[in-house]
């Protein structure tokens, strides 16, 4: 991973295992398919990723 | 939507384009591709200028789906991709392209079934595997986010 981003001189990120992601998956589009959907609010949505264990400056929504 | 030289009111506009979102995504899961605007036309008994004006509110006001630049046609009904990426996924016979591998998991878990993600190491190009089986995920690897969360909108097809 890191010799990636410094292939594309970019810093490396967050790395997530594959279960937290399989959570996060599964809650994030849980509605997508209803009729009625909308879209998260941002703190809808930070609330998800607070619920699988992502959380500080890295997985902030908000600047 | 009315007569179809009226324009149609508020209400009317925002039952029709809920409809068209669910008839896109329920299009993906079936096929593994994206509805044409033809298709939608048809589908709804609309014209192509009606279709084209609700795919574009559920692009910019509803932000449900992303176009093309320029154009009408679908890109992505997140966790779908229109076009072919780095992230296959499967399930028996059917198959679809996830924008990554989030949007991969994600298309097993919405369809509720169980299936696969086929990838590559985007280093050393090994090709990569993750199995969804009885709701649960193995597999090996982590998944590198590059991008830090109050940016994934700026540009989705980057991110």
């Amino acid at each position: 991973m890191r010799r990636w981003c410094e292939d594309r001189s970019t810093r490396p990120g967050a790395t997530v295992a594959l279960e937290t992601l399989w959570a996060l998956a599964r809650s994030w589009y849980d509605d997508r398919l209803e009729l009625g959907w909308r879209r998260r609010t941002p703190p809808e949505r930070q609330a998800l990723l607070d619920a699988v264990g992502l959380t500080g400056p890295f997985w902030s929504l908000t600047p | 939507m009315g007569d179809r030289g009226d324009p149609p009111v508020a209400g009317e506009r925002a039952e029709l384009a809920g409809r068209v979102r669910q008839h896109v995504y329920r299009w993906f899961a079936d096929t593994g591709r994206a509805p044409s605007p033809v298709e939608l036309a048809r589908a709804f008994e609309l014209t192509p200028s009606q279709v084209e004006h609700v795919l574009e509110e559920l692009a910019t006001g509803a932000d449900a789906l992303v176009l093309l630049p320029g154009s009408s046609y679908i890109w992505m009904a997140e966790p779908f991709s229109a076009v072919p990426t780095s992230f296959l996924v499967g399930s028996g016979e059917r198959r679809w392209w996830g924008n990554c591998i989030w949007d991969a998991l994600a298309i097993l878990a919405l369809l509720d079934v169980d299936g696969w993600v086929a990838t590559a190491c985007p280093d050393c190009g090994d090709e990569l595997r993750v199995e969804v089986a009885a709701g649960r995920v193995a597999g090996e690897g982590v998944a590198h986010f590059a991008v830090p969360a109050r940016d994934w909108w700026r540009s989705i097809g980057f991110t």
